[in-house]
C-alpha cells in the first residue's frame, strides 16, 4: 500500500512511448527548455535555488547555489558534466530513470547549460551501463534531429552539444574531481580542492557537475515552479526523491517518495516488508558508504536532516536490508572488500587501511579472529575516517565504525566461538 | 608586493608571505612536521597524509602541505596536540604494514626519511598479523635506476617530478588501490637525463641508483660540498667518497642555481678522477715516457720554453684561479697572446659582453621571465639544469621560442622554429615585437652554434631584452673572464685597454692579437710555434678539425700535456704534468650566469698531482719569472682587482654577416649530453641508459632527394673527409641541415670538420656493400 | 599487427574529434575501447599506438588503461562473464551463482581464461541492478535475477555458440570485442 502523492520523476514510467522524442513531447517534454530559452540565466538559477532542490548524488548540496558559483566572465568556456557514474552499492535509480525517461535528462542538462552559458555538456556514463549508454545515444540523436541540440537550439541563437563519454569500471570516478580527471583522459584520482570545480573544473574551466536525478528534477521545476516542487518533502529537504530498496525485501526496486517518508513506509508498504516475513536486522540509508542503522531506527524519516540525526547519512537513498539470518561481520567484510578494490590508491589510509581491514575482517568472519583484532579494527576505523584524500575512505570507515557500534557482540562471538554464531559457512571468496 | 600573514604554530608566532603553505611556515619556526609526498619544488599532492596538523576551529585535521596559511590561524602540530601525534602514528602504522624489513640490505638505510620519521613519530610495534605484499625486485626502470616495489610508499614524488619538472613522463603509476605501482611501460625505458633525481627525492629505498647499489653505508662515507664539473650550469653537488674513491654525487639544494637537481651526467659520471688511466706522477720523454720529479720536469720545460714561440691551448675543465694564473703565465712568462680556451670561431661581441659583465641573467631571472628566446642552444643536452629552469618558466606562463635546427625537448612547452641554414637572423627579426613588448622581462639566451650569438645580442640590445651567452663547459666563463683568449685580457679588456693589467702585472703586454685555437694549430703544423702547451684539452678529440690537430701534433717540436691523463696524446707528449681533479682543489668556478661558486677540497690530490694554478706558478719560477702569488688568497686579491666588472661599451662591433649559405646541405654538430667525452669515462651505466651509437639526422625531403630511407647508410662528404653513418630520417631536424652528434662511440664528428662546428656537406645513399664498412675516424 | 589502420584509423580520428580542440587526451578511453575491440584485449602494441595518436608516452597510456576494470590488458576470453557479489546481490545468493559459473565453465578461482579461451569469468562490484539481484553481465549485457541453474544455462549456451538474450530487452553483445566497440561509441559491427 504505497503512500498517495503526485508522481514527478516517475510520472511517465508506465508510458514506454516517452523513451522516444515524439512520446516525450506528447507528454509536455521540452516545454521547460523552451521556457528556459526565454529566461535570463540568473532567473533560471533563482528558480532552482528557490525550489531548494538538493543534489541527489549523495552530497545533498543545494543545486541552484552550486550553479550560482560558476563565474561566466572568465573568458573560458563553462561546462556541465552529468555524473551518470552511479556505482554506490545498492543504488540503481539513475539507471532506471534513464531507461524510462532519457529525454528528461537531456532537457535538464540543457537547462543547466543555459544557466551557466555552457556550449558543450558531457554525460559521463559508467561503462557497465552499456545498454543505458545506447539509450542515451539514441535520445541524443533524436534531440539533435529535432533541433533541441546543436546549432541554434529551439530556434534560439544558443548552440549546445552533448558528448557521451563512457567510463570503464571505477567507482571512484563517481567522485566529482576524479570524474573530471577521468574525463580529461587522466587516471581517475581525485584532485585537491581548492580550486573548486565551479571555478576550475573540466579543462581548468568553470564547471558544474550534477547527478542524473538532480538534473531530471529540473524541467518540472522550471515549468511548475519552486512552490510546486516544495509541496512534498520537508523544509530543508524539499521535493520527492528516488529510493532504491534491495536485499532482503519482497519487492526490491526503485521507488519515488517524498523526502521525509519514514523507512517503515518504504520497507513495509512499498517494498512488501522483509523477505519471507523475517525480521529487520540492519539497513543502509544511502548505500554501503552510509553508516548502518538497525531495527531501532525503522521510523527514521528519510530526509537529509533526520538520517543525520540518527547517526548516518541519506546519501543516494539506496536502502539495503539485512535480516536476522545475515551475518553483519560477513557483510562488513564484503563491503570493505569493495572499498579496497575501488580505492584509487593515492592516499595512505584508504589504500592501506582498506587492504588491512579486508584481511582482518576476513579472519574474524572465518573464525580465525583474535581478541586483539577488534580493538585494532576500531582503531583502524578511527584513523581512516576523515583522514584520507577523499570520501571513499569515509565510506569504508563508516562500514567499520557502524558495524562495530551496533553489532560489536557479533564480532566478539565470532572470536569466542571460532566461527560465525549464525553457523554460516563463509567460503573465502577469491580476493 | 606580496602581503604577509601572521599566524601561530604550537604557540609561537610567525609571519610569512601570503600563500605560504603551513608546512613551510612551520619550518621557518624550526618545527618539522613529518612528511613524505611533500617537496618544496613539487606541487602539493596531499597523498601520504603524514603531515597532519590541527587548526583551531576546524573539526578535521588538515594536511599542512596543501593548506596555505590564513591570518590568525592557530595551528598545533604533533608537538602540542596529542590527537595530531596519534594521527601521525596511525599513518606511519599504515605505511609500515606492507613495508618490508629490508633496512639491513636497503641502500637508503641510515639516510632514510621513513626510518627517521618512523622512529620519531611512529608506533614502536606492529599490530599487523597478515602476510605482506611481495613483488619481484629490483625491477630495472633503466640501466641507472631500479625499483623495489615492496618498499614504495606511493608518495608519487617520482612520477610528479617526471610530470612537473622534467616532462619525461616515462615513470607513471599503474593500476589502483593496493595494487598501485610505479612503473615504466614494457619496452619504454626510463630514458631521461634527469632520472637520478627521482632516486634522490624518493623518501624510501624504492628507487635506487644501480651504480650505487650495495656500494656503501652513509657512515662509511666522507663527503664534501662541490660544484659539478660537467657543464656551465654550476650545479651544487655533494661528492661522497668511500675509502678514498668517489662513490656518489648528490644534488645539494641551491634554489638560486640548480634548485635541488642534478642531471644524470653530473650525478653518474663520477668515476673519472679514479680512472685507472689517471696519471699522478710527472713524466718526461726519454725513449719512452718516464716518471720524474716536478723539479726535473719543470726545469726541462723551462729549457724548452726559453726564447721559444709558445702556444697555449686549454679547455673548459679548470677553475677560475687556474685560468687567471694561466693567462698571466702566457703573457708574462711566455710573452705570447697565442692562448685560447675555445674550440670554434667564437662570437666576438657576445664574448666581450660576457667577459666584462659580472653576473647578468640569472636562473631566477629565467624563472620569472615573461618572454624567452633561446637560439643556438639545445639546453637539455648542453646545460640540462637550464633546460629545467626554462620548463619551470614555461609552467609559470612564460612564452618561449627556440630557434634551433633541431627540435629540442622543450618542444612541448615552447614554440620551436626549425631554422634553415642562414635563416637565424630573419627568424629572430620576426620575434622582435614580442620581445620588445615584454621589456625587462624578456631574455635572449644564445648558445655556441656558430654565427648566432652575436646576432642574438644585437636583437637583445635593440629590443631591450636581457642577454645571456651560454657556453657549455664548466670553465668557459672563468676562462673568458680571465683572458685565456687571443684578444681579451682579464676582465674582458681588449688589448687596447692593457694598461691596467700591465701596471698590476708590472710587465708590458704585447698589443698584437694572438692566434686563436685554429691559428695556433695551423702554426704548429707549419712549425711556426715551437712549444705547444696543452692543459686539460685533447685537440685530436676536441678540436673541430681532426686532421689539422693531427698535423699540428705531428709537426710542432715540443708538446707539454697537463691533465689527469694522457689518452690519445700519449704518442705525442714530451712532458706530462699531473693535475689535481676538481674535487681535490680549492677555488671557484663561474656559471654561465657569471656567478662565482666556491669549489672545496673534498679529498687530497691523488699521488703527486697538484692544482693547475700551482703548477703554473711553479713553472713560472722555473722559467725565471714569478706570477707573484704563493697562496690562493694572494691570487684572489689580484683577481679581485682585475676582474671587477667593467662597463660594456655602448657600441659593440656589429655582428659579422652570416656567410652566404652555399647551395646544398650544411652539417652541424654538438656534443650530446652522454657521449665519449673524457669526463664520462667508466660511467658505464650512464652510457647504457642514455648513450647511443652515432647517426646522421636528415629531413625526409632531403633524404628523399638521395633515396635514403630511415636506417639506411648515409655517406657524408665534406672538405675534410668522408664517413658513412646510419641515417635517421626525421622531421625533428630542419631542411637543409644534417645533424651528427660530436662524439658517440665509434665516430668522432671532428673528422668531417674543417675548423668549426658547421660545414658544407653532400650526402648520398651508401652502396649496400659499403653500408657495413662503418665510419671513418 | 597494427591495431589502428584503415577503417579503425578513420574511426580513431572521429573519436578524437568528439572532444574540444586541444583536449584530445579525453579520447584516450574510447580509443582504448576501440583497441580492445580489435584484439580482444589491449596489447602492448595497442597501448603504443594509442600513445602515438595522442602524442603521449606509452607509460602515460598504460597508466590510464591499467586503472580501470573494464580495460583488459591480458588475453581475454571471447566472452566476459561478470558476476556481481556486492552486498545486495550477495544477500540474494550471488555467491552460489558465482560458484555455479566456475563449475559450468570448468574454471578454478583466479583462472582468468578458460582452457578453450572462450570465457573470462570475474567477480564484479555493484553493477547497478540491485532491484533485480543477483545480477550477471555477459559482455556487459544484463541478466537479471540469475539463479545457479540459470547461470549454468548461460554458460552452456555460450559454449554452444549462442549468446543469450539479455533481460528487459537490452541489446545482446555477441562478444567482448563487439561490446568494446559499442563502448567506444561505435556501431557494434565494424562497417
Amino acid at each position: 500500500m504505497s503512500p498517495e502523492f503526485e508522481r514527478r520523476l516517475t510520472r511517465d514510467w508506465d508510458d514506454p512511448a516517452v523513451i522516444g522524442i515524439d512520446g516525450y513531447r506528447a507528454k509536455g517534454g521540452y516545454e521547460a527548455l523552451k521556457n528556459a530559452l526565454n529566461m535570463d540565466a540568473a532567473a533560471i538559477i533563482d528558480t532552482v535555488k528557490a525550489s531548494g532542490l538538493r543534489g541527489r548524488g549523495g552530497a545533498g548540496f543545494p543545486t541552484g547555489v552550486k550553479w550560482s558559483f560558476v563565474p561566466t566572465n572568465t573568458g573560458k568556456p563553462t561546462y556541465v558534466v552529468v555524473n551518470f557514474d552511479e556505482s554506490e552499492p545498492g543504488t540503481c535509480n539513475n539507471r532506471e530513470l534513464v531507461e524510462r525517461d532519457p529525454h528528461r535528462l537531456l532537457e535538464g542538462t540543457a537547462i543547466a547549460a543555459l544557466s551557466i552559458g555552457c556550449r558543450t555538456a558531457f554525460i559521463y556514463v559508467r561503462g557497465e551501463y552499456l545498454a543505458q549508454g545506447e539509450i542515451l545515444e539514441r535520445a541524443i540523436a533524436e534531440a539533435y534531429e529535432a533541433g533541441f541540440l546543436g546549432k541554434g537550439i529551439g530556434g534560439s541563437d544558443v548552440d549546445l552539444d552533448i558528448v557521451l563519454h563512457r567510463g570503464a569500471g571505477a567507482y571512484i570516478c563517481g567522485e566529482e574531481t576524479a570524474l573530471l580527471n577521468s574525463l580529461e583522459g587522466l587516471r581517475g584520482q581525485p584532485r585537491l580542492r581548492p580550486p573548486f570545480p565551479a571555478v576550475e573544473g573540466l579543462y581548468a574551466s568553470p564547471t558544474v557537475i550534477n547527478n542524473v536525478e538532480t538534473l531530471m528534477s529540473v524541467p518540472d521545476i522550471v515549468v511548475r515552479g519552486p512552490e510546486w516542487f516544495r509541496e512534498y518533502g520537508t523544509e530543508k529537504s524539499p521535493g520527492t526523491k528516488m529510493f532504491t530498496i534491495s536485499g532482503k525485501v519482497e519487492r526490491p526496486g526503485n521507488y519515488e517518495l517524498p523526502l521525509g517518508t519514514p523507512l517503515r513506509v518504504l520497507l513495509e508498504d512499498v517494498a512488501g516488508g522483509v523477505l519471507g516475513g523475517r525480521s529487520l536486522k540492519a539497513w543502509t540509508p544511502g548505500g554501503s558508504s552510509t553508516p548502518l542503522l538497525t531495527a531501532e531506527h525503522i521510523d527514521t524519516p528519510l530526509d537529509y536532516e533526520s538520517v543525520a540525526a540518527a547517526g548516518s547519512l541519506l546519501g543516494t537513498g539506496a536502502v539495503m536490508v539485512l535480516d536476522d539470518t545475515d551475518c553483519v561481520v560477513d557483510a562488513a567484510q564484503r563491503m570493505t572488500r569493495f572499498y579496497a578494490h575501488e580505492s584509487c590508491g593515492k592516499c595512505t589510509p584508504c589504500r592501506e587501511g582498506t587492504w588491512w581491514a579486508e584481511r582482518v575482517l576476513g579472519r574474524i568472519a572465518d573464525g580465525y579472529g583474535t581478541a586483539e583484532d577488534i580493538p585494532v579494527m576500531a582503531d583502524m576505523g578511527k584513523h581512516i575516517m576523515f583522514r584520507a584524500f577523499c570520501a571513499l575512505a569515509d565510506g569504508a570507515a563508516s562500514v567499520i565504525d557502524s558495524s562495530l557500534k551496533h553489532f560489536r557482540e557479533e564480532f566478539e562471538e565470532h572470536v569466542r566461538l571460532g566461527r560465525c554464531p549464525l553457523r554460516l559457512d563463509h567460503e573465502a571468496v577469491a580476493v | 608586493m606580496t602581503s604577509e600573514v601572521t599566524l601561530t604554530i604550537d604557540g609561537k608566532e610567525v609571519t610569512v608571505p601570503a600563500g605560504t603553505l603551513i608546512i613551510r611556515a612551520a619550518e621557518q619556526l624550526g618545527i618539522e612536521v613529518p612528511r613524505f609526498c611533500d617537496h618544496p619544488l613539487l606541487k602539493p599532492a596531499g597523498a601520504c597524509r603524514q603531515c597532519y596538523v590541527s587548526v583551531e576551529g576546524q573539526p578535521k585535521l588538515a594536511t599542512s602541505c596543501t593548506v596555505p596559511v590564513a591570518p590568525g590561524m592557530r595551528i598545533r602540530t604533533q608537538n602540542s596536540d596529542p590527537e595530531v601525534a596519534d594521527a601521525q602514528r596511525a599513518n606511519l602504522e599504515f605505511l609500515l604494514l606492507n613495508h618490508p624489513l629490508d633496512c639491513p640490505i636497503c641502500d637508503r638505510g641510515g639516510e632514510c626519511p621513513l626510518q627517521d620519521q618512523a622512529l620519531a613519530y611512529g608506533p614502536g610495534d606492529s599490530r599487523f598479523r597478515e602476510a605482506k605484499r611481495v613483488f619481484p625486485k629490483p625491477v630495472p626502470m633503466s640501466p641507472l635506476v631500479g625499483l623495489d616495489r615492496e618498499r614504495c610508499i606511493l608518495c608519487a614524488r617520482c612520477t610528479r617530478f617526471c610530470d612537473e619538472i622534467s616532462g619525461d613522463r616515462f615513470l607513471e603509476l599503474f593500476a589502483r588501490g593496493a595494487g598501485e605501482r610505479v612503473s615504466i611501460a614494457a619496452g619504454e625505458d626510463f630514458r631521461s637525463p634527469f632520472s637520478g633525481n627521482t632516486v634522490q627525492i624518493c623518501p624510501v629505498g624504492a628507487l635506487t641508483s644501480t651504480p650505487y647499489r650495495f656500494a656503501a653505508r652513509p657512515f662509511d662515507l666522507t663527503y664534501g660540498d662541490s660544484v659539478c664539473p660537467h657543464c656551465s650550469a654550476g650545479c651544487n653537488m655533494r661528492v661522497d667518497v668511500r675509502r678514498g674513491e668517489v662513490v656518489r654525487h648528490l644534488a645539494r639544494d641551491e634554489y638560486d642555481v640548480n634548485d635541488a637537481w642534478l642531471c644524470d651526467k653530473g650525478r653518474y659520471a663520477y668515476r673519472f678522477p679514479d680512472s685507472p688511466e689517471r696519471i699522478t706522477t710527472p713524466l718526461i720523454r726519454d725513449h719512452g715516457l718516464e716518471p720524474a720529479s716536478f723539479g726535473e720536469v719543470l726545469t726541462k720545460i723551462a729549457s724548452w720554453v726559453d726564447g721559444a714561440r709558445v702556444g697555449v691551448l686549454t679547455g673548459g675543465r679548470l677553475m677560475d684561479e687556474d685560468y687567471y694564473a694561466l693567462s698571466k703565465l702566457a703573457r708574462t712568462v711566455f710573452k705570447t697572446n697565442d692562448l685560447d680556451h675555445r674550440r670554434g670561431s667564437g662570437a666576438p661581441t657576445a664574448e666581450l659582453f660576457a667577459a666584462r659583465a659580472p653576473m647578468g641573467v640569472t636562473y631566477r631571472d629565467v624563472e620569472r621571465a615573461k618572454a624567452i628566446l633561446v637560439v643556438g642552444l639545445d639546453a637539455e643536452q648542453e646545460v640540462p639544469i637550464l633546460h629545467l629552469r626554462l620548463r619551470k618558466a614555461a609552467a609559470a606562463g612564460a612564452r618561449i621560442w627556440v630557434l634551433h635546427p633541431r627540435r629540442t625537448r622543450l618542444h612541448d612547452v615552447a614554440t620551436h622554429v626549425l631554422v634553415r641554414p642562414g635563416d637565424d637572423g630573419s627568424a629572430m627579426d620576426e620575434l622582435r615585437e614580442e620581445l620588445t613588448a615584454a621589456g625587462e622581462d624578456a631574455i635572449v639566451i644564445a648558445g655556441e652554434r656558430p654565427g648566432v650569438a652575436d646576432a642574438a645580442l644585437a636583437v637583445a640590445r635593440a629590443t631591450g631584452a636581457r642577454f645571456a651567452y651560454v657556453t657549455r663547459r664548466a670553465g668557459d666563463r672563468g676562462a673568458l673572464r680571465a683572458g685565456v683568449h687571443p684578444s681579451l685580457l682579464p676582465g674582458g679588456r681588449s688589448l687596447g685597454e692593457a694598461g691596467a693589467v700591465e701596471s698590476r702585472w708590472e710587465t708590458p703586454i704585447n698589443r698584437e692579437p694572438g692566434r686563436d685555437a685554429r691559428g695556433i694549430l695551423e702554426a704548429c703544423a707549419a712549425r711556426e710555434i715551437d712549444v705547444l702547451y696543452l692543459i686539460g684539452v685533447d685537440p685530436l678529440r676536441d678540436f673541430p678539425d681532426a686532421a689539422l690537430a693531427l698535423r699540428a701534433l705531428e709537426n710542432v717540436p715540443v708538446k707539454i700535456v697537463q691533465s689527469l691523463e694522457l689518452g690519445s696524446l700519449e704518442p705525442f707528449a714530451d712532458a706530462f704534468l699531473p693535475a689535481a681533479a676538481f674535487l681535490e682543489k680549492e677555488g671557484h668556478v663561474t656559471t654561465w650566469e657569471g656567478r662565482g661558486q666556491r669549489l672545496r677540497r673534498v679529498r687530497d690530490p691523488e699521488g703527486m698531482s697538484i692544482p693547475d694554478w700551482e703548477i703554473f706558478a711553479s713553472l713560472a719560477l722555473a722559467c725565471g719569472g714569478d706570477l707573484g702569488f704563493e697562496s690562493l688568497d694572494e691570487l684572489h686579491e689580484e683577481m679581485g682587482e682585475l676582474l671587477a666588472p667593467l662597463d660594456v661599451p655602448p657600441s659593440l662591433p656589429a655582428p659579422s654577416e652570416p656567410e652566404e649559405t652555399a647551395e646544398g646541405l650544411t652539417l652541424f654538430t654538438y656534443p650530446l649530453l652522454v657521449d665519449e667525452g673524457r669526463l664520462s669515462e667508466r660511467a658505464d651505466e650512464l652510457k647504457a641508459a642514455l648513450g647511443g651509437p652515432p647517426f646522421a639526422e636528415i629531413h625526409p625531403d632531403d633524404a628523399a632527394d638521395v633515396h635514403v630511407a630511415d636506417g639506411d647508410g648515409l655517406v657524408l662528404k665534406t672538405s675534410a673527409g668522408e664517413a658513412t653513418l646510419p641515417a635517421r630520417v626525421t622531421e625533428r631536424v630542419a631542411k637543409g641541415w644534417v645533424f651528427v652528434p660530436f662524439n658517440q662511440p665509434g665516430f668522432q664528428a671532428n673528422t668531417l670538420l674543417d675548423g668549426d662546428f658547421v660545414t658544407s656537406v653532400t650526402v648520398e645513399a651508401a652502396e649496400l656493400v659499403d653500408a657495413e664498412a662503418g665510419a671513418e675516424g | 599487427m597494427v591495431v589502428f589502420e584503415g577503417e579503425r584509423l578513420e574511426e580513431a580520428k572521429e573519436i578524437l574529434g568528439r572532444y574540444p580542440e586541444g583536449h584530445e587526451r579525453s579520447a584516450i578511453m574510447p580509443l582504448l575501447y576501440l583497441a580492445q575491440s580489435v584484439e580482444g584485449h589491449i596489447s602492448r602494441e595497442g597501448l603504443k599506438e594509442v600513445a602515438g595518436l595522442l602524442d603521449l608516452t606509452t607509460a602515460e597510456v598504460e597508466a590510464v588503461a591499467s586503472f580501470y576494470s573494464m580495460f583488459r590488458l591480458r588475453p581475454t576470453g571471447t566472452h566476459v562473464v561478470s558476476v556481481c557479489t556486492n552486498l545486495a546481490c550477495m544477500l540474494r545468493g550471488a555467491r552460489d551463482v558465482y560458484e555455479a559459473a566456475h563449475e559450468a565453465a570448468e574454471m578454478r578461482h583466479g583462472q582468468e581464461l578458460s582452457e578453450d579461451e572462450l570465457i573470462t569469468l570475474h567477480e564484479e562490484e555493484c553493477l547497478g541492478v540491485c532491484d533485480f539481484a543477483p545480477v550477471v553481465q555477459v559482455n556487459f549485457a544484463n541478466h537479471d535475477q540469475v539463479t545457479p541453474e540459470r547461470m549454468r544455462e548461460l554458460i552452456a549456451g555460450l559454449r554452444d555458440g549462442s549468446v543469450p538474450e539479455p533481460s528487459r530487452g537490452g541489446p545482446a553483445m555477441s562478444s567482448f570485442k563487439s561490446a568494446s566497440r559499442v563502448l567506444a561509441g561505435l556501431e557494434e559491427a565494424p562497417a
